[in-house]
C-alpha cells in the first residue's frame, strides 16, 4: 500500500504541543477541557495520574476489551500508550468500549469523563479510580 | 441519472476539481468516497500533498496501512470538496487552512484578504472503514453521519439503548422483536442523534444522547414521502407545537438516507430562519460519489441513494 510521501516535519517529543489534540473518546473535544487544542501536552491525562498509574493487569485487560471491540488482529500492538482514534475506533466503538468497561469492571462512567480518555493508559487509570470509589 | 466522467492526467501541476456552485440554502450537498475503490497509488500520494504536515503526521500515527488510507481519504475528501466551490476567491485546496471552534468542531479558517467577507460555507465529514463522508450547506450548521447498515452491535442492544438513549426511544426500539431489524433501528437512530450533536456543535458533553429525543412522524399532507424527522428536548412525544420556541423542532431539519446500499446516512441542518416559506420546507439533497481528480458521480435519485426519513427533495 502507498507510503503516505511528502515532506514530513520532525518533532521532537517537546514540540508535540503542535500537533492536533488528541480525539477524545467521544470525538469532539469537551468545553471544559484543560487540554485545548493550541496547549497539547496532555495535561487531561493529569487528572488521573494524582497517584500512580494503574496495575498492568488492568491495562492488559483494557487492551483486550479494545481488541475485541475493534476486531483487531492478535499481533496488532496495543499498549497503554495506543490512542483509540488511533486504532480506529469512532463514536460508537468508543461508546461501546466504554459499556465493556464498565461491565467487566463493576464501575459506571459518567459521560463527562468517558470523554477526556484518549488512551488505554488513561481508561485503566479511569477504572481504577472508580474502582477505589466502590471500595471507599 | 446524470454521470459526469473526468479523467485526469496526474502531472506535476495541481490537479483539478469541477468548479460548482455553493449549495443554496437548505440546500445539502453530500460527497463520499468509497475507500475500496481508491487503490491507485499515485492517486493516494497525490492526495497526501494536499494535506498540511500537521493532518500528514496524524495520519502517519493511525495504526495499520487501512487505517492510514482511511485518515488520508477523510482529509482529501474535506480539502478537494471545499475547493471545488466558486467563491470570491480561488481556493487551492492544498491551502486551506482548518481550525477548532471553542468546543472542538473543525471549521475552515478563511484566509481574509482584502476585506472580503468569509464565504458562508459549512461543513461536516464522518467516516467508517468502508465509506468517507462531506456534507456542505452554506449559511448554517450540519452535521453528518455515516454507518454501515449491517455492523455489529457487540453490547446488548437493549442495555445499550437504556443506557445511552432517551426513554422514548427506548420503549420503541424495546417493541421490535426481530433482532437484525432491532440492530438496524438502532443504527438509524445512533446515526440520527450524532448528526444532530455535531450540528450543534458543541460537544457531546453539552447534548448528552439521553436529553433529546429523535422521532419519525408521518406528516398528513405528504403521505407518499417518508415521514419527517424531529429531534425535541427531553423524552416526551412530540406535541406538534410549531409556535413553541423551546421546542427544537422548528430549529433543526433531519434526513436519513440508505447510500449505496449498503450506509445509513443522517444529515441534520439547521433551519434557516431568513429563507421564508412553509414550516416543513423539504430539504434539498445533492448526492454525489467521488473519486476526487478522478472522477464525479452524481447519484441523487438513482438507487444509491433512498430516502429513509425526513423530507428530502432529490
Amino acid at each position: 500500500m502507498a507510503s503516505t510521501t511528502g515532506a514530513s516535519l520532525k518533532f521532537t517529543s517537546l514540540s508535540s504541543s503542535f500537533k492536533q489534540t488528541p480525539v477524545p473518546l467521544r470525538g469532539v473535544a469537551h468545553v471544559n477541557s484543560v487540554s485545548f487544542p493550541s496547549l497539547g501536552m496532555r495535561p487531561r491525562s493529569l487528572r488521573f495520574r494524582v497517584s500512580c498509574a494503574a496495575k498492568p493487569e488492568t491495562v492488559n485487560k483494557v487492551c483486550e476489551i479494545v481488541r475485541k471491540q475493534l476486531a483487531l488482529p492478535d499481533d496488532s500492538s496495543i499498549t497503554g500508550e495506543s490512542k483509540f482514534s488511533a486504532l480506529g475506533a469512532d463514536s460508537l466503538d468508543t461508546v461501546e468500549i466504554v459499556m465493556g468497561l464498565e461491565e467487566e469492571f463493576g464501575i459506571s462512567v459518567e459521560e463527562e469523563s468517558a470523554q477526556s480518555i484518549s488512551t488505554v493508559q488513561d481508561a485503566a487509570d479511569l477504572i481504577e479510580k472508580l474502582m477505589d470509589k466502590n471500595c471507599a | 441519472m446524470n454521470i459526469r466522467c473526468f479523467q485526469r492526467n496526474f502531472s506535476a501541476a495541481l490537479p483539478h476539481v469541477v468548479p460548482l456552485q455553493l449549495p443554496s440554502p437548505m440546500e445539502t450537498h453530500f460527497w463520499y468516497i468509497l475507500p475500496d475503490e481508491v487503490k491507485s497509488v499515485a492517486l493516494l500520494n497525490q492526495y497526501s500533498e494536499l494535506l498540511s504536515p500537521c493532518e500528514r503526521e496524524n495520519v502517519n500515527r493511525m495504526g495499520g496501512d487501512q487505517l492510514k488510507k482511511r485518515a488520508l481519504l477523510a482529509r482529501a475528501l474535506v480539502r478537494t470538496t471545499i475547493a471545488r466551490y466558486q467563491m470570491n476567491c480561488d481556493i487551492n485546496p492544498r491551502s486551506l487552512k482548518f481550525r477548532k471552534n471553542i468546543y472542538g468542531k473543525p471549521e475552515v479558517e478563511w484566509q481574509n484578504e482584502d476585506n472580503v467577507s468569509p464565504p458562508p460555507l459549512h461543513f461536516n465529514i464522518s467516516h467508517t472503514s468502508s465509506m468517507i463522508a462531506c456534507g456542505v450547506t452554506v449559511n448554517v450548521p450540519i452535521g453528518i453521519d455515516v454507518e454501515e447498515k449491517q455492523r455489529k452491535i457487540k453490547n446488548n442492544i437493549t442495555a445499550f439503548a437504556q443506557r445511552y438513549f432517551s426513554p422514548y426511544e427506548v420503549k420503541l426500539l424495546t417493541a421490535i422483536s426481530d433482532p437484525e431489524v432491532q440492530c438496524q433501528e438502532f443504527i438509524k437512530l445512533w446515526t440520527l442523534k450524532e448528526a444532530y450533536v455535531k450540528a450543534l456543535g458543541k460537544g457531546f458533553s453539552a447534548v448528552p444522547f439521553k436529553t433529546f429525543t429523535i422521532q419519525f412522524r408521518a406528516t398528513a399532507t405528504r403521505n407518499l414521502h417518508p415521514p419527517g424527522i424531529s429531534v425535541s428536548e427531553g423524552s416526551e412525544e412530540i406535541v406538534e407545537s410549531s409556535n413553541d420556541p423551546t421546542n427544537l423542532t422548528n430549529n433543526w431539519q433531519l434526513a436519513l438516507l440508505e447510500v449505496a446500499g449498503s450506509h445509513y446516512a443522517a444529515i441534520c441542518m439547521e433551519k434557516d430562519k431568513t429563507v421564508g416559506g412553509e414550516a416543513n420546507m423539504p430539504m434539498k439533497l445533492t448526492v454525489w460519489k467521488t473519486i476526487p481528480f478522478v472522477e464525479d458521480v452524481c447519484v441523487s435519485g438513482t438507487d444509491a441513494v433512498l430516502a429513509l426519513g425526513g423530507i428530502i427533495e432529490q
